[in-house]
């Protein structure tokens, strides 16, 4: 018989001591059993974090309710800091509370650290269509420690409403678990967003799970640049005929950074329509992977997914590792991939830079060409210049 | 004598990391003010020859020397070379979706100039500048708000190539075959366009497959090019000679 006995690492074991600490046995236990998810697990190939995962903080963070973070002008203001709700505007038509976690254990190690990790879970209930989006300025507070934040967000029948959040904080070294399970109701029309902002040697963990009923229509830009490890779980299942998503990404890496993304989108009933677009630049010996499932239900007809997954490599040894895979068991379908991966052109670069253009001038150029549609659905003045002062900003580190 | 604004002695050139030798030993004199149109056949080595002037990567000098207003050309950077005056107009421009063809032009224009050691241009003058020469070369203003040249028809580019070059007002212009893809009132368009550029203080290098062309835009000097040299040189006739005769009386490959 096989053996199942694993040698877990030093930092299984620190962060099994600190699951105890925040009162999760079963997740301690799961983790004691299994360790972390490394490479033979499907999910995990390409980030194995029995290897990413080596050195981990030793203590959990404490909360802290006095840090400055990103402000958006005009913009309702939530404020959560290391997993606790410490600020949250008056919002007309909008009920935000704290309640107690449900821990429950599951497959996914990541998964149950996050649960395990949570001390509160945040609703935020929207029974009203917004005038001005909602900030979630999400803190991680303490270099070297450990934090996780459990946010749950309802919709009422045809809101209209836009979240943005941002991860940041002081949280070099540190290891962070954000969780967000958005129920979008009937006909609501809901634009989500998430902004990394991180220390650079931040380690980051973000479960988002989409429930889309009929005629819902959803709208997903999340950025990957601002951290060493990261990664995103996109679970979304179409629950109601109708209904539409928009699935984005950015993800722009220097240095050793690691970024993935893995998408589990699940069209479940017929009539529903999802794309997925996701571009990636990475340079040095960055790793950008991208990996996209989508399952179409034995009788969810007319369902209609293209994802579509770019990369743009600037340096030889970064790399862009894309799995898209779909999974389709009704007949009348339209569903698609592509993915391209390469580097700039050199003849147009040679075009601009004959025509005087300093070649990292022209290179900006190119590289802003690419991500040319990406921010086009993002309608939002101050969101859209935020976005692309954040590519300029990366742009000039890397000169 | 002044000193020509093109001089290029013994020039080979080489295929990087690779064998194949394309350029044999060009010897080519360009003085202030003078046209000089090549003609060659296919391959042989005319638009590398413009790729080397204007500085793309890919290729080795293997031997000689390239001046430009009695500078060392091959030491500069294509974007260095573009804001000393030298502009090449190419025989495929690149499509380069996502870049506003203004926003192009703007860059192009202010980083010359900033390399020149000049200030900006004022947008309403640049706008102004840009519509003015547009408005010369028949140039659709919409053409203008599309990416730069994509979608473009054939002789859409080269007018589009043309325009940029009235607009960075070169000392050299090297034309790459501007003529093929042109229709008999765009190649009059075009022509006049580059006509009105000629100037004592700026000098062209025409490369083209027809000797109509030079009809229009009239050559001091016409070279031939074949197997990655000049094979002959001579006035104006030149042009007539070989459009009768054929290449083979002036590469030696006659029977
Ligand atoms: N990067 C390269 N790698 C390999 N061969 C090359 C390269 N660039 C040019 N060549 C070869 O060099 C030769 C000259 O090419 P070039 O484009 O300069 O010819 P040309 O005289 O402009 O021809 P045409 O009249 O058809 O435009 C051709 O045989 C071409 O295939
Ligand atoms: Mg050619």
């Amino acid at each position: 018989m096989e053996q199942h006995i694993v040698k877990l690492t030093d930092a299984e074991n620190q962060l099994a001591d600190l699951l105890q600490a925040a009162g999760a046995a079963d997740a301690k236990a799961a983790l004691t059993e299994h360790g972390l998810p490394h490479r033979r697990i499907e999910e995990y190939h390409y980030t194995d974090l029995r290897t990413l995962l080596r050195d981990v903080p030793a203590e959990l963070a404490k909360a802290n309710d006095d840090l400055p973070s990103e402000q958006f002008n005009g913009f309702s203001r939530v404020v959560i800091v290391n997993g606790k709700l410490v600020h949250a505007d008056a919002i007309d038509g909008v009920e935000i509370k704290s309640v107690d976690v449900a821990k429950k254990v599951g497959d996914d190690q990541i998964i149950n650290l996050m649960d395990g990790f949570a001390q509160s879970q945040i609703e935020i209930s929207i029974s009203k269509s917004l005038n001005k989006p909602i900030h979630i300025a999400q803190v991680h507070a303490g270099a070297d420690s450990v934090a996780a934040s459990k946010l749950k967000v309802t919709s009422a029948d045809g809101v209209e409403a836009t979240i943005i959040e941002t991860f940041e904080g002081q949280n070099d070294r540190g290891l962070r678990f954000a969780d967000c399970a958005m129920d979008v109701a009937a006909n609501s029309n809901l634009l989500h967003l998430q902004l990394d902002q991180n220390a650079t040697g931040a380690r980051q963990f973000v479960q988002n799970c989409y429930d889309l009923h009929e005629k819902a229509n959803l709208r997903t830009f999340v950025t990957h640049a601002n951290f060493q490890l990261g990664r995103t779980d996109v679970k979304a299942e179409f629950k109601g005929e109708g209904a539409h998503a928009d699935f984005a990404g950015l993800t722009l890496l220097m240095d050793k950074q690691h970024g993935d993304f893995t998408l589990n989108v699940n069209h479940a009933v017929p009539n529903t329509t999802s794309t997925e677009s996701f571009k990636s630049i990475v340079r040095d010996r960055a790793k950008a992977i991208f990996q996209g499932k989508i399952i179409v239900a034995p009788d969810a007809q007319k369902t209609d997914a293209q994802m579509m997954s770019q990369g743009l490599l600037l340096s030889e040894r970064a790399e862009v590792l894309v799995k898209p895979e779909l999974e389709i068991f009704a007949d009348d379908v339209l569903c698609a991939h592509g993915a391209t991966c390469g580097e700039l052109d050199a003849d147009a670069l040679f075009y601009l830079m004959s025509r005087g253009i300093p070649r990292a001038e022209a290179e900006s150029m190119l590289i802003k060409a690419f991500l040319a549609e990406l921010f086009d659905e993002i309608e939002d003045e101050q969101i859209h210049a935020k976005l692309e002062n954040r590519v300029d900003a990366w742009l000039a580190a890397t000169e | 004598m002044t000193t020509p604004i093109l001089e290029i002695k013994n020039l080979h050139v080489k295929v990087e990391d690779e064998d194949k030798q394309i350029l044999k030993g060009v010897d080519l004199t360009l003085p202030a003010g003078e046209v000089h149109a090549i003609m060659g056949r296919n391959g042989s080595g005319k638009s590398t020859l413009s790729y080397v002037l204007a500085g793309k990567e890919g290729y080795e000098v293997t031997e000689g020397q390239v001046l430009f207003m009695g500078e060392d050309l091959l030491e500069m950077g294509a974007d260095e070379r573009a804001a000393a005056g030298l502009f090449l107009a190419f025989q495929y421009p690149i499509e380069i979706p996502g870049v506003a063809t203004m926003t192009f032009l703007k860059a192009a224009l202010n980083a010359q100039r900033k390399t020149r050691g000049e200030e900006e241009l004022k947008i309403p003058d640049f706008m102004k500048l840009v519509k003015d020469a547009a408005n010369q070369l028949e140039i659709n203003q919409d053409m203008l708000k599309r990416p730069l040249n994509v979608g473009f028809s054939g002789g859409e580019k080269k007018r589009a190539e043309i325009l940029q070059m009235a607009l960075m007002q070169p000392s050299l212009c090297v034309l790459d075959e501007t003529d093929s893809g042109l229709d008999i009132d765009a190649l009059k368009v075009v022509s006049d366009g580059v006509n009105h550029l000629r100037d004592a203080n700026r000098s062209m290098l025409v490369i083209t497959h027809y000797q109509r062309l030079l009809n229009y835009i009239v050559p001091d000097r016409v070279h031939v090019f074949s197997d990655g040299r000049v094979v002959e040189s001579g006035d104006r006739e030149l042009a007539l000679e070989l459009e009768k005769k054929g290449y083979a009386e002036f590469d030696g490959t006659a029977a």
